[in-house]
C-alpha cells in the first residue's frame, strides 16, 4: 500500500500556484525594511461584496431596458460610474502610504509573536480602515488619520523556537465603499526570537554547581537559588513559588543558598534522559529563575559555553543560544508547526 | 480570519435613513400596512441597536413572516403576480432583514437592495422630483456603505456624507457619458407594467356633459413642440376617438375596431387620406393615460413611436400608456379623406338608434334639408341654426331627459362641446348624410421659453365630421358656431370667470396666470419640465441615434464603441490625476524633517550636507566647521540618530519634545548667523525645496 502522502492534482496545482506567486513577490515586491506602496505593489480586485453589487446594477440594467426607462438606466449608470471610481478610491487609500518594519520582540514558543510596523503618512492623505494581516494570524486594523504615523502591532502564534522571519504582511482596505480589495504583500525584513517554551522542572541539585567547582552547603535563608521544597509552615510567604502554585504544582518554597559571589553554571547534562527539545525548555525556565535571582548564572551546552554573568542584556543571550541552538535556519513561518529544522 | 470585526454603530442608521427614503415614496402607492409593517421593523432595529430589546427569536420571525405572506397574497390576490405584488414583497423582505441582521454581508445585502428599491420608484414616477430625490437616495445609501467600511473618529455624520456627496458627484461626468454613449435597445421580453385604475383624458364614449369634467381639471395632457412655427390656435385640433355609434344617450365606438387597424394602405388611394400642402412634423410627448390612444391632427402619419392607425385615422398604442410617452408625428395644412366611402363605414356613419324619440329634431331636419339646395348648404343651415338661435356655451349644463337631442335643441339649449357635436351630427344623419362626432382636444398654450404647446386637460373637446360627395371627411366644429372665441382664443377665454373651470385643479399655479411674474414662473418651470422629458425621460434608441448622428455624421453607430471607450478612459485618468496626485515624494516622519531643515539651515550659511554623509558624519563636520555649534550639534544629531535607529522602547514622547526644542534653539542660532550673513533668502528657498 501507499504509505507516502500523494498530492491531490488539485493541491498540487495550488502548491505550483502559490510557489510561483511567492517568487513573483520576490522578484516585485523585494525584501526591504521600509516600503511605500505604489502602483506597482498594490494589487486591487473586487469583493464579493462589490461583485453582489455588479449583480444589482445589473438588474436594474435589465429592467432598465425592459421597462424602457431612461432614469433607471442613470442609475444604472450612476452605479457602475460609482463602482469605476471606487477602484481610484480605494487605491488612493494605500496609495504612497509608507510601511516600516520596526521589528519584533522576543517572544516564548506557544506565545504569540509581536511584529511592530510603523506607518507613515503623507501630509495631505488620510488612510483609513487599513487591516494588517500575516498569514493565519489575526487582523489589526489601524487608521492613519490623525497623526502622520502609527505604530501597529501584527501577532503571529508560534509553536517552535528559533529565529522567526516574519512572512508578507499584508495591508488591504476595503476603504472607502467596500466593492473593492486593495492589498500589498510586504516582505519587511522582520525577525523576531523565539525562545524554547520555559518547562519547569526540578534542578538536579548535585550537578548543579558543577561548573563552579565548588562544594556547598544547603544553607536555607540565602540569596542563591537552589531549588524547591515542599512548603512548611512557618515558611516566609517572600519564598513561596507563587508561579508553581499558579501552575497547579502544590505549595512550593523556593530554597536558595547563602552563596553569594558564587557563581551557577547551568550545564546540558543536568536534565539527561531528557530529549533536546525537553532539556532547552527546562534549560529556559532555570535561565528565568536565575536571572529573577541574585547570582551570576552561566550556560554549558554541546557547541556552546556561555561564562556567567547577569543582568538583562546577559539573560537574552543565554535565551538566544537556547532558541538558536543547533537551528541553522530559519523558522519558516508558514511550516511554524511543521518539521524541525 | 476576522473574529473581532463590529458593525460600525452609525452604519445602522445610516442603513436605516437610506430605507425610510427610498420606501417611503413607494410605499404611500402601496396598502398602508406595509409602511406600518416598514415603521415598526425599522423601530424595532433601532430598539435593538439601542439595546432595549434583543434580536427576534425564531417564533416571533416565523409569526411576522407568515402573517405578512398570506395578507400580501390577499391584497393582490384580485390584481395577479404584479409588478405591485413584487414591489410589496420586496419592501417587505428587506425590512425583515433588518430585524435578523448582524453580520456586515446582511447589512451590504440591505444597502443594495435598497439601491434597487430606488430604481422601482422610477417605474412609477420619472419627474424631476423623482429623478432627485432618487439622486439623494443614491447618495444616502453610499452614505451608508461608507460608514459600514469605516470605524474611526471620522465616522461621524459630516465626514461620511461629505464623501458620499464627493463619490457621487464624481461620478457624474462619467455617468452622463455613459448615458448618452451606450447603445439602447429594445425590451428583451414584455413585462406586465403596473395600471393605474384611474383612466385620464377623454374616454371612448361621450354622453353629453362628460367632456365638461374634464373642464374642471387643470391637468396637463400632453405637450407637443412644431418643427416650424406653430399653427394657429383655431387649427390646433388634437384628434383622439371617433365615435359613430349613437344609443339615444351615448356616443360609441362602433363595430370591431381590430378590423380597423392597419389597413390603410392596402386600399386604393380614393379610399384613403391623401396628404396635400405643407407638411408639419411634431414632437408629441403625452402624459400617461391608462388608455391606448394617443393624438394627432388630422391628417398623421406616425414618424416614429410604437402606433397603428385605424380605417378612421386615430392613432392607437398596443398597450396602455402608463408612463409619459413620446411620438412624433407629420400632418399636412390641407389633406382628403377618404373621397370613396365604403358601403360599410356610410352605414356606420349614418346609424341611429333604434326606436329614435327625438322626433322634433328628426322633423327640424326635414324642415332644413327641404329648404336646402345640397348636402353642403344644408350643413351650413345647420351651423347657422346653431349660430342664430340662442344657444348657449356652458361648463354646467342642465340635466337632459329620455330623448336628449331634443331636449337640447329644444329645451334647454345650454351645453358644452359635447351637446354641440352630438346633435349635429345627429341632425346631419336624420337626413341621409354620413356624419360622426370626434372627441380629443382643442387648442394648447404656447410656451415661449422652449417653444411648445401645452395642451390641458381642460382643452378637450369634441367636434364632428361630414362626408360630403367630392370632398371626404370634412370638419365642422358646431361649438364654434355658438362660441367662436372657444376655437380662437381657447377655453380658458370664455371660461374664466366660470366657477366650475378648473375647479378639480385644486391649488394650482394655474390660478395665478393673471399674475404676470407667477404666470412667468409657471411657464418656466413646465418648460424646464418639458425638457427634462424631451430629453431624459424620453431619451431612446431614436433619439440616441438622431444625436450621435448630428455628432458624428451618418455613421454614427460605428464609433460608438469607440467614443465610449475613449471618453470612459479619458473621465477615468483625468479623476485618477485629481484623485492620486500629490501625496508623492519620500514620506518622512517629523523628526526628520525637521533634521531635514536643520542642515537646509546650515546649507545656507555654507555647510552644505553631502549626499549620503550620515547624520553623524555631517554632525562632526559641522563641528570642526563651527566650533560654537558643535555641543548643541551633537546633542541634536544624537538624539535624532536614537529617534530614528533605536529601539522602539527609545522613542518617547519625553526624547520627542527635547529633540524638538533643542533643535529648535539650534535653528534660531544658525539662523541669525546666516541673517548676518546675508543669507536668509537662500536659507527660506532650501527649506521650502
Amino acid at each position: 500500500m501507499f504509505s507516502e502522502p500523494i498530492m491531490s492534482p488539485v493541491s498540487a496545482v495550488n502548491f505550483w500556484f502559490a510557489n510561483r506567486v511567492q517568487r513573483w513577490l520576490a522578484r516585485n515586491v523585494p525584501a526591504v525594511s521600509s516600503v511605500s506602496l505604489h502602483r506597482r505593489n498594490i494589487f486591487i480586485l473586487p469583493t464579493t461584496h462589490g461583485l453582489l453589487y455588479v449583480a444589482a446594477t445589473t438588474l436594474i440594467f435589465v429592467t432598465a431596458i425592459n421597462y424602457v426607462l431612461s432614469l433607471a438606466f442613470g442609475l444604472a449608470f450612476l452605479m457602475v460610474s460609482l463602482f469605476i471610481l471606487s477602484i481610484l478610491h480605494t487605491f488612493r487609500n494605500l496609495h504612497h502610504l509608507a510601511v516600516k518594519g520596526v521589528g519584533g520582540d522576543a517572544v516564548f514558543a506557544g506565545e504569540d509573536a509581536c511584529f511592530t510596523v510603523l506607518l507613515q503618512r503623507h501630509a495631505e492623505r488620510l488612510h483609513e480602515a487599513l487591516e494588517l494581516s500575516f498569514p493565519k494570524s489575526l487582523i489589526s486594523r489601524a487608521d492613519l488619520i490623525e497623526g502622520e504615523q502609527q505604530r501597529v502591532n501584527i501577532y503571529l502564534p508560534t509553536r517552535r523556537r528559533g529565529v522567526l522571519k516574519a512572512p508578507r504582511l499584508k495591508v488591504q482596505t476595503r476603504f472607502p465603499l467596500g466593492l473593492w480589495r486593495a492589498w500589498s504583500m510586504l516582505d519587511l525584513d522582520m525577525r523576531c526570537m523565539v525562545y524554547p517554551a520555559p518547562v519547569p522542572g526540578p534542578l538536579p541539585g548535585a550537578d548543579s554547581t558543577a561548573g563552579s567547582g565548588k562544594g556547598q552547603s544547603t544553607q536555607p535563608g540565602g540569596d542563591d537559588f537552589h531549588g524547591l521544597r515542599n512548603y512548611q509552615p512557618g515558611d516566609s510567604p517572600k519564598q513561596v513559588a507563587w508561579k508553581n502554585l499558579a501552575r497547579g504544582q502544590g505549595l512550593k518554597v523556593k530554597q536558595f543558598v547563602d552563596s553569594s559571589g558564587d557563581r551557577f553554571m547551568l550545564d546540558w547534562e543536568m536534565f539527561a534522559g531528557l530529549d533536546a527539545e525537553a532539556r532547552l525548555s527546562r534549560l529556559c525556565f532555570w535561565v528565568l529563575e536565575l536571572a529573577r535571582s541574585d547570582v551570576d548564572y552561566g550556560l554549558n551546552m554541546p557547541g556552546v559555553r556561555i561564562a556567567p554573568g547577569r543582568g538583562d542584556a546577559h539573560r537574552n543571550r543565554l535565551l538566544s543560544a537556547l532558541a538558536q541552538w543547533q537551528q541553522t535556519q530559519e523558522l519558516d513561518p508558514a511550516g511554524n508547526s511543521g518539521e524541525a529544522g | 480570519m476576522d473574529i473581532n470585526y463590529q458593525i460600525p454603530s452609525l452604519a445602522l442608521l445610516w442603513v436605516l435613513a437610506a430605507l425610510l427614503l427610498v420606501i417611503l415614496p413607494g410605499a404611500l402607492r402601496l396598502p398602508p400596512w406595509i409602511l406600518l409593517m416598514a415603521l415598526a421593523c425599522m423601530s424595532w432595529r433601532l430598539l435593538i441597536f439601542q439595546g432595549r430589546v434583543s434580536y427576534p427569536g425564531i417564533l416571533v420571525k416565523m409569526v411576522i413572516v407568515f402573517t405578512a405572506l398570506p395578507l400580501t397574497v390577499l391584497q393582490y390576490r384580485a390584481q395577479g403576480v404584479g409588478l405591485d405584488a413584487a414591489v410589496c414583497l420586496l419592501i417587505l423582505g428587506v425590512v425583515f432583514k433588518l430585524l435578523e441582521m448582524q453580520h456586515k454581508r446582511d447589512i451590504v445585502i440591505v444597502i443594495i437592495l435598497a439601491y434597487v428599491l430606488i430604481m422601482i420608484g422610477f417605474i412609477y414616477s420619472q419627474t424631476i422630483p423623482a429623478g432627485l430625490h432618487a439622486l439623494l437616495s443614491v447618495m444616502v445609501t453610499t452614505g451608508a456603505l461608507v460608514a459600514l467600511n469605516r470605524d474611526n473618529a471620522r465616522n461621524n455624520f459630516a465626514d461620511t456624507s461629505l464623501l458620499a456627496v464627493q463619490l457621487v458627484l464624481q461620478s457624474i461626468p462619467l455617468t452622463l457619458i455613459l448615458f448618452v454613449l451606450v447603445p439602447r435597445i429594445g425590451p428583451l421580453w414584455t413585462m406586465p407594467l403596473p395600471v393605474s385604475s384611474t383612466k385620464t383624458g377623454v374616454t371612448d364614449e361621450m354622453t353629453p356633459g362628460d367632456i365638461s369634467s374634464l373642464g374642471r381639471s387643470g391637468e396637463l395632457a400632453f405637450r407637443v413642440s412644431f418643427e416650424g412655427e406653430a399653427p394657429s390656435h383655431e387649427r390646433l385640433y388634437w384628434r383622439g376617438l371617433v365615435l359613430d355609434f349613437f344609443d339615444g344617450q351615448t356616443w360609441r365606438r362602433a363595430g370591431n375596431t381590430l378590423l380597423d387597424y392597419g389597413m390603410i394602405r392596402r386600399y386604393p388611394s380614393e379610399f384613403r387620406g391623401v396628404a396635400l400642402g405643407e407638411p408639419m412634423d411634431y414632437d408629441v410627448i403625452l402624459e400617461p393615460t391608462q388608455q391606448t390612444w394617443v393624438y394627432g391632427m388630422q391628417l398623421a402619419a406616425v414618424a416614429s413611436g410604437d402606433i397603428v392607425q385605424d380605417r378612421n385615422y386615430s392613432l392607437h398604442t398596443a398597450k396602455p400608456i402608463t408612463q409619459r410617452m413620446r411620438y412624433q408625428l407629420r400632418s399636412w395644412s390641407d389633406y382628403q379623406v377618404d373621397l370613396q366611402l365604403p358601403g360599410a363605414l356610410r352605414a356606420r356613419a349614418l346609424q341611429l338608434p333604434q326606436n329614435d324619440s327625438n322626433t322634433r329634431s328628426a322633423a327640424l331636419a326635414q324642415e332644413l334639408r327641404a329648404a336646402s339646395s345640397d348636402e353642403r348648404d344644408y350643413v351650413n343651415r345647420v351651423m347657422r341654426h346653431f349660430r342664430e338661435q340662442p344657444f348657449y356655451y356652458t361648463l354646467s349644463p342642465p340635466l337632459l331627459g329620455e330623448s336628449s337631442i331634443d331636449d337640447f335643441l329644444f329645451e334647454t339649449r345650454e351645453g358644452f362641446c359635447g351637446h354641440y357635436a352630438g346633435s349635429f351630427v345627429y341632425l346631419l344623419r336624420a337626413v341621409g348624410i354620413p356624419a360622426r362626432v370626434v372627441v380629443g382636444y382643442q387648442g394648447g398654450e404656447y410656451n415661449p421659453f422652449e417653444n411648445y404647446t401645452m395642451v390641458y386637460q381642460y382643452n378637450a373637446h369634441a367636434w364632428a365630421e361630414v362626408w360630403l360627395e367630392g370632398e371626404g371627411w370634412v370638419r365642422f366644429d358646431p361649438t364654434g358656431a355658438v362660441a367662436p372665441e372657444r376655437i380662437s382664443q381657447g377655453v380658458e377665454a370664455v371660461f374664466a370667470d366660470q366657477p366650475g373651470f378648473m375647479e378639480d385643479a385644486g391649488f394650482s399655479m394655474m390660478r395665478f396666470r393673471d399674475t404676470q411674474w407667477l404666470n412667468t414662473l409657471r411657464l418656466r418651470l413646465d418648460a424646464i419640465d418639458y425638457a427634462w422629458n424631451r430629453w431624459v425621460v424620453s431619451y431612446d434608441e431614436d433619439l440616441q441615434l438622431a444625436f450621435l448622428e448630428e455628432m458624428f455624421g451618418e455613421n454614427a453607430r460605428s464609433y460608438v464603441v469607440l467614443a465610449l471607450s475613449t471618453s470612459t478612459a479619458l473621465i477615468f485618468t483625468v479623476a485618477a490625476y485629481f484623485l492620486l496626485r500629490g501625496g508623492r515624494g519620500q514620506r518622512r516622519d517629523p523628526m526628520t524633517r525637521s533634521f531635514l531643515a536643520l542642515a537646509a539651515d546650515l546649507e545656507a550659511s555654507g555647510l552644505p550636507r553631502r549626499k549620503s554623509e550620515a547624520p553623524m558624519d555631517y554632525c562632526a563636520r559641522v563641528s570642526i566647521e563651527r566650533p560654537e555649534l558643535a555641543s548643541a550639534m551633537q546633542t541634536v544629531t544624537r538624539m535624532y540618530v536614537q529617534l530614528c535607529y533605536a529601539t522602539p522602547e527609545a522613542d518617547s514622547e519625553q526624547l520627542r519634545r527635547e529633540f524638538t526644542l533643542a533643535l529648535q534653539a539650534l535653528r534660531r542660532r544658525v539662523l541669525s548667523r546666516a541673517r548676518r550673513a546675508g543669507l536668509v533668502a537662500v536659507s527660506t528657498f532650501s527649506r521650502q525645496r
